[in-house]
């Protein structure tokens, strides 16, 4: 039987060659470069700005963390890029090849179609890091102006965008093999982005089902990744999202086969990524990486609560669109999650607002359960919340506290990033982009 | 001689319009075969069938040696203009290493077909008939020794038709086999060595020009053709 290394390489190699024929990917080198220069100047700025005032409300350390302060902001410069230009340049790449009639050639290849899939995708993901390299200007331009740089966290947005592109990637390799031409995949990925919007914006006002739902969409995987916090259910969804759609994109790209027949396969691969992802979902571990952990609580707590193995129940009376259930949830839930070991949170609420639920007895209140021992207030502050529960596991509160996160406060002005981004790079990607598309060899 | 290919009861329908209904004949080794048909007969359809490009509602192609498709045939549709921001010469390097193709003829190919002129020229630069010798070249340089050929003299001036036919031959005589669908029927009858008259999506008539042409005389009432076109008339 003939190896299958060799045409595996070569068809990577094509794919290389056909990205770099792209117009749309050389779009995206042109364009990302002053993407990433407008956020890193703009929150370079405002970093400086804060930092010579001496703070802001939200208090000196938080508001001198570089991960808030840079890059976060910085990197969803490419959040824009992955939503608004990456999916074209994967549609181009991955259905170019049935609209010219390549795919008719190629197909008589023995080559399986995932290997086919798995070249193309190679090859954007290859394209995407080279897109990366403007984000790398931006860390050595901060560390030039005597930036603070922690290594962790910042590995972490990146790998939360890297992820997200990956699954643009797969997404739009999956649409474009279904769609008969680009034009009507690239209206089925917009399709599919502002479906994700709509989702969010149904879950922030009906909460529950739809906050679940929500939850596993990229822009929900994009927050804890820029909170630096990886949780391995975020990142595993994400793979299992991005594999099924390049199983899909394989089963679609076949030629030959009827349509009954790949929707019959196309079903079975939902099913089975609806099973996986289910139960990826449930696997707690994740890691903090943030310099200032703002997503745990004190080492002494966490020990605490790690140590209390008996199950706890609360159950929060509070509307999705009451600002206290947002606190809530995000100074304080979100870290018990995954402090303790065995703990099940649940919003209870009739109307999405709470507005004509406040008159109601109940409404407000935060009811524990632990192993039988039950407790109700309406304190949502993070102190009130784990006092309650060293309460009713009977243990004190532990004293010892985290020495205060002392924040990297920069005064510093963007010297030179303009040349950077809205200069050099530009004409460094044009240029490059005109020599290689004017190529005949 | 045991046929390379053979084809049985094949059929495709579109919704409730019949494509092609119980088709049937062989392919022999060495042998150009013609594929004959008016426009909307079915001939691309029967090529895309065979080499899997589509899928059939029914019938089977069998492959001497019971050999997998992709090791026997290799179709050219006609019609695509494929890679097309890569040079031409690109193109044919690259169906040689994907396919394991045959280097030994890349010379012969690209002299008999003029391709020289063309090397450098994108695929999206080139002419209908430029592209044509190109694409021809292209399939040429393939390993499988079927290969089916759907219009392969469409756009040609009338030297380049000649050209391209005498190179065809060369290749037949060198052992590849061909199964190519041609509507002008002048050009097929001039180089084809047996021929399958398709019309409606069935098959009217399998043969060489003599036994069609006795088939179409022995029509009750006919009068003995005068030419391969009145064959094709009074066979479809």
């Amino acid at each position: 039987m003939p190896s299958r290394r060799r045409p595996w390489f070569t068809l990577v190699r094509k794919e290389w060659r056909e990205l770099l024929a792209s117009r749309a990917w050389w779009v995206l080198m042109l364009v990302i470069g002053p993407l990433v220069g407008v956020a890193f100047i703009g929150a370079v700025r405002i970093y400086a700005e804060a930092s010579a005032a001496g703070g802001t409300a939200a208090g000196v350390g938080e508001a001198f963390s570089p991960l808030d302060g840079i890059w976060a902001p910085t990197f969803a410069a490419y959040e824009i890029a992955a939503t608004f230009l990456l999916p074209f340049v994967a549609i181009r790449l991955a259905g170019g090849d049935r609209q010219s009639g390549a795919l008719k050639l190629e197909h008589q290849h023995p080559l399986p179609p995932l290997l086919r899939i798995a070249a193309k995708v190679l090859v954007l993901l290859a394209g995407w890091c080279i897109a990366g390299i403007p984000a790398l200007l931006a860390i050595v331009l901060w560390k030039l102006y005597g930036g603070s740089l922690y290594g962790p966290e910042v590995a972490s947005v990146a790998l939360g965008h890297l992820l997200n592109a990956g699954l643009t990637i797969a997404l739009a390799a999956a649409i474009a093999s279904i769609a008969e031409n680009p034009s009507t995949a690239a209206i089925l990925a917009l399709a599919f982005t502002v479906g994700t919007w709509i989702l969010g914006f149904i879950a922030s006002l009906r909460g529950g089902f739809w906050q679940q739902i929500a939850g596993l969409t990229p822009e929900a995987m994009l927050d804890s990744f820029q909170d630096g916090l990886v949780q391995l259910d975020a990142v595993l969804v994400t793979v299992v999202f991005g594999m099924s759609a390049l199983v899909m994109a394989a089963v679609w790209i076949r030629l030959g086969v009827s349509r009954r027949r790949r929707g019959l396969e196309s079903a079975l691969v939902v099913a089975a990524a609806a099973a996986l992802v289910a139960g990826a979902a449930r696997l707690r571990p994740s890691w903090d990486l943030s310099e200032n952990r703002r997503n745990s609580f004190p080492e002494a707590d966490q020990r605490a609560l790690a140590g209390i193995r008996t199950p706890l129940r609360i159950e929060v009376h509070l509307a999705p669109e009451d600002p206290r259930r947002s606190d809530l949830e995000h100074q304080t839930l979100s870290k018990l999650r995954r402090a303790m070991p065995a703990i099940d949170v649940r919003y209870v609420s009739a109307t999405s607002t709470g507005l004509f639920e406040q008159a109601g007895s109940g409404y407000g209140e935060i009811r524990y359960d632990l192993g039988g021992r039950k407790a109700v207030n309406r304190l949502t502050t993070q102190e009130g919340v784990l006092e309650t529960i060293y309460d009713l596991a009977g243990i004190p509160v532990p004293q010892e506290a985290d020495p205060a996160f002392a924040g990297h406060p920069l005064a510093a002005q963007p010297a030179g990033a303009a040349a950077v981004f809205f200069g050099f790079w530009p004409a460094s990607a044009g240029a490059l982009g005109f020599f290689v598309l004017r190529r005949k060899s | 001689m045991k046929p390379i290919v053979e084809v049985t009861g094949l059929s495709k329908r579109y919704g409730s319009f019949v494509a092609l209904d119980n088709v049937g004949f062989s392919i022999r080794r060495g042998e150009i075969l013609g594929l004959i048909g008016p426009n909307g007969a079915g001939k691309t359809t029967l090529f895309e069938c065979l080499a899997g490009v589509q899928p059939a509602d029914g019938g089977s192609v069998a492959f001497a040696g019971a050999a997998q498709r992709k090791d026997i045939l290799f179709y050219l549709p006609d019609g695509i203009a494929p890679w097309p921001d890569q040079p031409v010469e690109w193109a044919l390097q690259f169906m040689l290493d994907f396919f394991g193709g045959r280097r030994e003829l890349y010379d012969e190919v690209s002299g008999s077909l003029e391709i020289e002129p063309l090397r450098r020229k994108r695929m999206r630069e080139l002419s209908l008939g430029q592209r044509k010798r190109a694409l021809l070249a292209l399939a040429l340089l393939t390993p499988q020794p079927v290969l089916l050929i759907d219009e392969p003299l469409e756009g040609l001036d009338l030297r380049q038709s000649r050209e391209v036919a005498r190179t065809l031959r060369r290749h037949a005589a060198l052992g590849r086999t061909l199964f190519l669908s041609i509507h002008q029927i002048v050009d097929a009858g001039r180089f084809c060595d047996r021929f399958v008259l398709l019309s409606g999506g069935r098959v009217c008539g399998e043969g060489t020009a003599e036994e069609l042409a006795a088939a179409a005389a022995s029509r009750p009432g006919a009068a003995p053709p005068a030419d391969f076109e009145e064959v094709f008339l009074a066979l479809t």
